[in-house]
């Protein structure tokens, strides 16, 4: 006798909206989106590391989500002589994260320089934290993931120190958690953070492949994840954001791809792109003509839809998710679908 | 511990490597010269560089979209890797089956036929032509791709058997004809690439190799003096069994590894340096079934190896790799790295771009006025640098020695530590008598650093130190 298995669909589904991006150092465009944060309104800041070699690209661009460019600030910092360098204030360098707090301020973190930046949600420089090298309380090795809490508390992931710090908005130290290691609570050169809406703290712990789940005061909730490529495995995840439904988004970066877990790290489902050319590709592409006619020709087009090296994930409110794509100059956007029956009929 | 081994080993690291600081040396004499030879020719006995902590510090190295961050990539490996064999092995075959970004464009691709002399580099000869003649980069650098059945293009075909192979001729006669060239590109036509995807608006794709056997042209051939109906991988066994390949092969290692030969247009008319030494590497290349490997084993156990020292002008490649190891910078990717990467070029050698298909000219063409002031100006900075860990270590090691130290021991003692390099008498005088003339070496003052510092600044502005 023939079993019938009903046909399972996960209850979170993901449809791909659209791609922003193409590959500019000025104007619209970016240059090695790394990380992105939602600003108020449509705004999205896209935090652009370009190269050493083209620092006038590095820089935070903000536009729409619908791809309307509205302008650039910070900047990138060229060599002026053989070990000479102008690290002035607003300048980045290896800049990681960008993220908002509630007055619209833009926190930027800066691996080399070791250094928090602070903008206006208008692009004007408003200061920064003292830069304090080292392992003692407040001090700073390379930060990298930022995370701002309902109280503009910022949450710093301190990577070469493998911990997390906790700051007042204007870089006084509250409190720290973790340590080298690949137990509960340890971390091995984390990356990105992510704050839900109950206040717990999600840590992309970078070279132990895991992700690992903190109360706001830092103890130890769960962890997933494992080295490899099979579903719940990563590859040097360097990001992770949660919804508020509590579901969690990670940048599976040398895997390629994103993974989605439900509120117990529960292997929910996965993406590995679906772009498709973005408004101001479609700008550049009929600038260039000739470029049409190539992409007609083009023997395996179909690899321009894959993610490669995923760095950065983001949630917002309306339901979007957005995944940052550096070598390719790109975010690709897609909306989770309501669970929740809507429909007249079967 | 002898000083001649550490001459020898310091000897065998610049050639077989990127050089070595002095402790390193100190070690492998331990383990012994046989031994560090085997270890070198088989790089997996060694840890792999952690790309993914490079990745995360230099990001546009995972795109490798751009010449100069592939550069800078291709250079910090060279200064970091544990298998320096395994980038010098990939320096020698990019030196000789050259592709240019001028015309290719996109260093990803190059950097997969980099990958490929990596692992192949060091195996069979008739395997990695193969390797080269799909090698999408290749193919498209040499115009395979417009290279059709009813209309064929020469230029892979003759490339293959002028530089890539056989070379023209030896001992004064030729070594192909004009109709060997022709036959050869008969029977790559249907050898392409795919169609690429353009570069705006998300950047480019690598291509593929891939094989139309409508294009091909399935005729009756007669190459080198063999007919049948030839494709591809038919030719380049002919090739690999020629004498002119084993010649070739074999003056090329001894060129690269060994000591300058004239250049390579030359060599038809032109003897070899060492004849005898030319006769172990052709021998051994059918004995061992055309492997590289094995010449290189041979090579480096030869006496004619081990008596070579400094007749090597050091390539712009190898003198900014050997002394950015020597002074332990870069070390970790930070700002700075594309120019100290831009020096290699200032000194002539632009990576990934050679001036033409048949490379760089090399030996003392590399030097010229300005190639030699950018050269000086940028070892006599790196070694002047008294912060630098190595440069550290070297006074260190001086100042151990007592409290002060003769001007003549200051000298020979940063020869020594420079990887055992030798003066003329002539000159060695004039920097013992410039150290003397700077006043007694007390070696627990700070002015004892800057002494040594300087000292090895004089050295790295000799002709001698030009040489590897």
């Amino acid at each position: 006798m023939t079993t019938i298995q009903p046909m399972r669909i996960p209850y979170v589904q993901l449809q791909y909206s659209h791609t922003i991006g193409r590959g500019e150092q000025f104007g619209p465009g970016f240059s090695y989106p790394i990380h992105m944060a939602r600003g108020e309104d449509d705004l999205m800041y896209v935090l652009c590391r370009s190269s050493e070699y083209r620092p006038e690209g590095t820089r935070i661009a903000v536009c729409t989500v619908d791809e309307e460019y509205v302008n650039a600030f910070a900047r990138g910092v060229p060599q002026q002589g053989p070990h000479e360098y102008n690290f002035d204030d607003g300048s980045l360098v290896w800049p990681v994260t960008v993220a908002i707090a509630s007055n619209g301020n833009v926190y930027v973190s800066d691996e080399w320089l070791n250094r928090i930046s602070i903008f206006t949600r208008d692009g004007d420089y408003v200061g920064k934290w003292e830069e304090k090298v080292g392992s003692g309380d407040g001090e700073l090795d390379r930060p990298a993931g930022l995370a701002i809490d309902a109280d503009d508390n910022v949450y710093v992931v301190d990577s070469m120190n493998h911990r997390v710090q906790k700051f007042t908005p204007d870089g006084k130290f509250i409190s720290k958690f973790g340590t080298h290691g690949d137990g509960d609570g340890e971390f091995n050169m984390p990356w990105g953070i992510s704050i839900d809406k109950h206040g717990s703290i999600f840590i992309a712990d970078w070279r132990n492949d895991r992700i690992q789940k903190f109360n706001s005061d830092g103890q130890f909730l769960m962890k997933f994840g494992s080295s490899g490529s099979g579903e719940g495995e990563f590859n040097r995840p360097t990001d992770v954001a949660v919804d508020n439904d509590g579901i969690i988004y990670v940048a599976d970066w040398l895997n390629n791809r994103l993974q989605v877990f439900d509120d117990r790290g529960n292997f929910v489902g996965l993406k590995t792109g679906d772009a498709t050319v973005s408004k101001w590709g479609k700008d550049k592409l009929d600038a260039n003509p000739e470029m049409w006619g190539e992409r007609e020709r083009a023997q395996g087009l179909e690899r321009e839809k894959d993610f490669w090296a995923p760095s950065g994930v983001e949630v917002d409110d309306d339901g979007n998710v957005f995944v940052c794509e550096g070598p390719r100059n790109r975010i690709q956007v897609y909306r989770k679908q309501s669970p929740t029956f809507m429909g007249p009929r079967l | 511990m002898a000083d001649k081994d550490i001459a020898l080993m310091a000897h065998l690291m610049r050639r077989a490597g990127f050089g070595a600081t002095y402790e390193e040396l100190e070690a492998r004499v331990a383990n012994g010269y046989e031994a560090t030879v085997e270890e070198l020719l088989n790089p997996e006995s060694q840890p792999a560089i952690e790309r993914d902590v490079l990745m995360r510090y230099q990001p546009q190295w995972v795109s490798q979209a751009g010449l100069e961050g592939q550069q800078e990539e291709w250079t910090f490996r060279m200064i970091n890797t544990k298998r320096p064999l395994e980038e010098k092995i990939a320096l020698f075959w990019h030196q000789i089956f050259c592709t240019g970004h001028a015309k290719c464009e996109y260093p990803k691709q190059q950097q997969i036929e980099f990958d490929m002399f990596r692992t192949m580099g060091m195996g069979n000869f008739e395997h990695l032509l193969m390797g080269l003649a799909t090698d999408p980069a290749m193919v498209f650098y040499l115009d395979n791709c417009m290279s059709h059945k009813d209309a064929i293009n020469e230029n892979w075909g003759r490339e293959l058997l002028e530089l890539f192979s056989m070379g023209v001729g030896m001992d004064g006669h030729a070594n192909y004809s004009e109709d060997d060239v022709k036959e050869c590109a008969r029977a790559f036509t249907g050898w392409t690439v795919t169609n690429s995807v353009p570069r705006y608006p998300y950047g480019k794709y690598e291509a593929a190799f891939i094989y139309d056997p409508a294009d091909h042209d399935d005729g009756e051939k007669t190459f080198l003096g063999e007919t049948g109906n030839f494709n591809g991988e038919d030719i380049v066994s002919i090739i690999a069994k020629q004498p002119g390949t084993a010649r070739f092969v074999a003056r090329h290692l001894y060129n690269f590894f060994v000591a300058d030969e004239p250049q390579v247009p030359a060599w038809q008319n032109t003897p070899p340096r060492d004849p005898e030494a030319i006769k172990m590497l052709e021998d051994e290349y059918y004995r061992s079934n055309y492997n590289i490997g094995s010449m290189l084993s041979v090579l480096f156990n030869s006496d004619f190896f081990k008596n070579a020292r400094f007749t090597k002008v050091k390539s712009p490649t190898e003198t900014v790799v050997s002394t950015m190891r020597l002074v332990g910078d870069f070390d970790m990717p930070k700002p700075g790295m594309n120019a100290m990467t831009l020096t290699i070029r200032y000194m002539g050698q632009d990576l990934l771009n050679p001036p033409t298909v048949e490379g760089w000219h090399t030996g003392r063409e590399w030097i010229d006025s300005g190639t030699l002031v950018e050269r000086i100006n940028f070892t006599a900075d790196a070694v002047g640098n008294t912060s630098h860990r190595g440069v550290q270590n070297i006074i260190n090691r001086l100042a151990s020695e007592g409290e002060t130290i003769s001007p003549e021991r200051l000298v020979d003692g940063c020869l020594e530590m420079l990887g055992a390099y030798e003066l003329a008498e002539v000159t060695r005088t004039e920097l013992v008598d410039l150290a003397r003339n700077e006043g007694e070496l007390r070696t627990g003052t700070e002015e004892f650093g800057q002494r040594v510092g300087q000292m090895l600044q004089s050295i790295v502005a000799t002709t001698e130190y030009l040489f590897a």
